[in-house]
Formats: structure tokens, C-alpha cells, sequence
């Protein structure tokens, strides 16, 4: 008995001690962030605060580097994605290259500042932040993979366009995970503005696919 | 100081709206970058933080020659080196802007919500936090990091902050890795420091913020990075001083440890 009481005793001062020297558990950790972002937005109104909670992709998306995705949570994630796919009420999946141009370069919409959502004629489709696109355009970001000449390498097949635009809606139904944002999915663009880009990127008259 | 100040904004523009060959607009920032860093409009602050220092205000009428920065009353030199730290009398991990305000509050009776209001420096209107933060940054100049882990709340705050650093959440899924989690990247023509890479971390945390900001025509704080970067992520304003932007100092800030201080930095 007493010496099982030492035993118990020994693992618990040990774990103990190996908590105070290395710092919360991972379980521990994330209730301590947690509680930090709902404390982190001080006076904003719910439906902005809402912003910060995570869906439950989001946390499966959540990890340090080098910690891979198990393929069960990749595949909730790509069943998430799938399951959220809303396509444009006229069904056509390219729209208008030259709305999507206007809309690739666009870098802004629904920013906050002073507690509100700052007023935009429309949300830009953010592209050229992280992709290049157009040759001639230099200021186009790197985050994402160059696609200069996107159309003109793939062709504007159905099956492409299909492809461009379910990417474009949830990224994450291809590639789970990818820092690219589900921008349909999360009602961020339209399915109408999904279709232009789409445009913009396969059209052979688009500067994309002209060289 | 309105009209120096004004000056300086208008050297600054002139700098950065030059016209540069388009491949080389990155090399021509460094070079702006580096013909600001030799006459550092940021030492305005500086001198100014110096004065609001020592200078008796607030309806106390006291100085903030007693406030504690974590090397002992009145001793700025070392005490950016060490931030985020544990303060026993508050019982809580503080980076430096909210330690000052502490101090702010406590000696000099400022009012919270009056700090709060004033963070952050507009063109008509300079920020007392701004410069006290380049003052009290620049008195560890040539020093290294040493940011402790010794306290059990300073690595709650670490843990937490690698948490957050990855978490991702917002209309974009994005998270602070999703823009600074790899090597060379960039959004648009702005380079983005990679904040997983440790020698890149020393330097943007040892040179980064407070920083001049040519764009803005005023000294930032990291706090002001923070809710910069809350903003582009399209996530409501960040409550100043808030726990989540200690934790993110705190887990930044310590693996910076052995990068050697010089402040105010020089930031586009």
C-alpha cells in the first residue's frame, strides 16, 4: 500500500514537474487560446467576434509545421468542401472575362475598422495578392502559384472550367488544407464573381493567355 | 516638431514615390530603407518618449522615473530585451505597451480607456504610447534578446502564442503561418518575413517594430503590427494589450533571443 502510495506519488510529482519545466498541455493550450480570442475583440458587435470562431475545418486545418493532415481528417475536410459546392443560378460556370479582370485586382472587402465592416462596391477576388497572372502586371504576389498562361496550357473545356471553378469556390475540395481561402464557400465572393474569374483565367482573349 | 515632422514625411514620400525599374522595386525599397536607417526619422520619437519620461503629467503629476519595466524602478536600459515578461504585481505577462500603461495608470492616473484612445498616432495627432515605446526600445540598442521562460504564465504565453501563430479562422482561413509560415513570399510587391525561420525571427524582432513608417509618417508599435495584421485578415479590430497579442509577442519576441536590438527599425 505504501509502497503504491509512493509509486502514484512519484509519476504524479514527476508529470508535474515536467509540466512546470515544458508548459501546458497541447489540450491545455488550446483552452488557454481559445479563451484568448474571445477576450481579444473588446466591444465589437457579435456578428464580428463570430468571425473568429473557428469552423470545424478550420480547426482540422490548424497545425504547426510538418504536422500532416491523417487521411480520415482530409477526407472530412474534402466531404465538407464537396458538400458546400454552389454553382451560379444560370449554370454557367464562365462568366464575363473582363468583369473577372476588374475583379482579380481588387484587394478589398470586408475589412473592419472601428467596430465596421468598411463599405466596398464589391468584394475583390484578392487573386493577384498572391498569384501572378496577367505577364504584363508586376505587382502580383507570390503566396500562390504563378498562372500565367492558366487557359492557354489547360484549354477552356467543360471539365476545366468545372475544375477552376470548384478550386476557386473551396479550394479545399483539391488540395485540403491549402492556404487558399474557400472564397465561395465562405460567402466571401459570389458564384456570379467565382464565374468571371473563371473567365479571366481560361478565355484565350484574356491577358492571362496572351503573350 | 509639426513642421520637422512634416518635413520628414515629405522627404520620406518623395523617397519611396521615385520611379524605380518595376523588376527592382524591392531592391529600390531596400535602398530607400537603408537611406532612412542612417538618419532614422524614428530618433524624433525617441528624443519626445525621452521627455514624456521624465516629465511629471497626468493628474497624479508624476513621472515614470518608478515604473518597473522588469529591471527595477525607473531602469529602461535592458527592459525591451526582456519583454514580454511575468509582473508579479499584476499578476500577469506583459509586453512592453501595456507595462507602460500600467505604469500610465497606476503613477501617473491616466485613464485606460483614454490610452486606449490614443495608441495610435494620427497625422494631426501624436501618440505619447509611440513615442514612449521608441524611447524605452532604443535603450537596449546593441543588446541581445533575452526574453525568460522561467515563469509558468511566460510559458503559457509562449505555448499559446504558437497556438494562435497557426490558428486559423476569419472569412480567408487564414493564419499568421498562412502568410508567414515559408521562405521568400510575398503579397503583391510587400516581402513577408518568415516568421518560422529563426535567424529571420531574431531579426525582425530584434530591428522590426517599433519601426519609422515611411508610408505613414510615424513610428509603429508591434501591437499596431498586430492589429494590422487582424485587419488584412478581416478580423474585427484587436482589443489593445489584449492577452492574444502577448501571447503572439511572447512566442515571437522569445525565439528572437540572441538577436541584437537596435530600435526604432525602418519599415516601408
Amino acid at each position: 500500500m505504501m509502497r503504491n502510495v509512493t509509486l502514484v506519488c512519484g509519476f504524479a510529482c514527476a508529470a508535474i514537474v515536467l509540466g512546470c519545466a515544458t508548459g501546458p498541455s497541447p489540450e491545455e493550450t488550446r483552452a488557454i487560446g481559445e479563451h484568448m480570442v474571445s477576450e481579444a475583440y473588446p466591444g465589437m458587435p457579435a456578428e464580428l467576434t463570430a468571425r473568429a470562431h473557428q469552423d470545424a475545418d478550420q480547426k482540422i486545418c490548424s497545425r504547426p509545421p510538418g504536422d500532416k493532415l491523417t487521411s480520415d481528417e482530409a477526407q472530412r475536410v474534402v466531404a465538407h468542401a464537396r458538400a458546400s459546392l454552389k454553382y451560379p443560378a444560370n449554370g454557367k460556370l464562365a462568366g464575363d472575362w473582363k468583369i473577372g479582370q476588374r475583379l482579380v485586382a481588387n484587394g478589398g472587402g470586408l475589412r473592419v475598422r472601428g467596430g465596421r465592416v468598411e463599405k466596398v462596391k464589391e468584394n475583390g477576388a484578392l487573386c493577384i495578392n498572391c498569384h501572378a497572372l496577367d505577364p504584363r502586371e508586376v505587382n502580383s504576389g507570390n503566396l500562390g502559384p504563378e498562372l500565367i498562361g492558366y487557359g492557354a496550357k489547360r484549354g477552356h473545356t467543360d471539365a476545366i472550367v468545372k475544375y477552376t471553378y470548384e478550386k476557386i469556390y473551396n479550394s479545399w475540395l483539391y488540395f485540403p488544407c491549402s492556404n487558399m481561402p474557400r472564397l465561395g464557400a465562405n460567402g466571401y465572393l459570389t458564384p456570379e464573381q467565382i464565374a468571371h474569374v473563371v473567365a479571366y483565367l481560361v478565355d484565350p482573349q484574356s491577358p492571362v493567355n496572351r503573350n | 516638431m509639426e513642421t520637422m515632422r512634416g518635413c520628414v514625411a515629405a522627404a520620406v514620400l518623395v523617397l519611396f514615390s521615385a520611379p524605380l525599374p518595376a523588376q527592382n522595386a524591392a531592391d529600390g525599397l531596400a535602398i530607400g530603407r537603408q537611406m532612412l536607417a542612417e538618419d532614422n526619422p524614428g530618433e524624433l520619437w525617441v528624443e519626445r518618449g525621452k521627455r514624456l519620461f521624465f516629465e511629471k503629467r497626468g493628474p497624479k503629476n508624476a513621472s515614470l522615473e518608478a515604473c518597473d519595466l522588469g529591471q527595477g524602478p525607473g531602469k529602461v536600459e535592458g527592459a525591451f530585451a526582456q519583454l514580454p515578461r511575468y509582473f508579479a504585481d499584476t499578476d500577469k505577462v506583459q509586453d512592453l505597451e501595456s507595462r507602460l500603461m500600467t505604469c500610465m495608470v497606476t503613477l501617473q492616473g491616466f485613464k485606460r480607456e483614454d490610452i486606449v484612445k490614443n495608441r495610435f498616432g494620427t497625422l494631426d495627432r501624436d501618440s505619447d504610447m509611440e513615442a514612449l515605446v521608441s524611447f524605452v526600445g532604443s535603450k537596449s540598442n546593441g543588446m541581445k534578446m533575452a526574453v525568460p521562460l522561467a515563469h509558468p504564465k511566460e510559458r503559457e504565453a509562449f505555448k499559446a502564442g504558437e497556438y494562435l501563430f497557426n490558428r486559423r479562422s476569419g472569412p480567408l482561413d487564414f493564419s499568421c503561418a498562412t502568410c508567414h509560415g515559408d521562405e521568400g513570399k510575398r503579397v503583391r510587391l510587400q516581402d513577408l518575413p518568415n516568421m518560422t525561420d529563426a535567424k529571420q525571427v531574431q531579426h525582425v524582432v530584434a530591428t522590426g517594430w517599433p519601426a519609422y513608417r515611411g508610408t505613414q509618417a510615424t513610428v509603429r508599435t508591434m501591437q499596431h503590427r498586430l492589429y494590422d495584421c487582424n485587419w488584412q485578415m478581416r478580423l474585427p479590430d484587436l482589443g489593445y494589450t489584449s492577452e492574444m497579442s502577448i501571447a503572439l509577442t511572447s512566442y515571437l519576441n522569445h525565439r528572437g533571443n540572441g538577436g541584437e536590438i537596435h530600435l526604432p527599425g525602418v519599415r516601408r
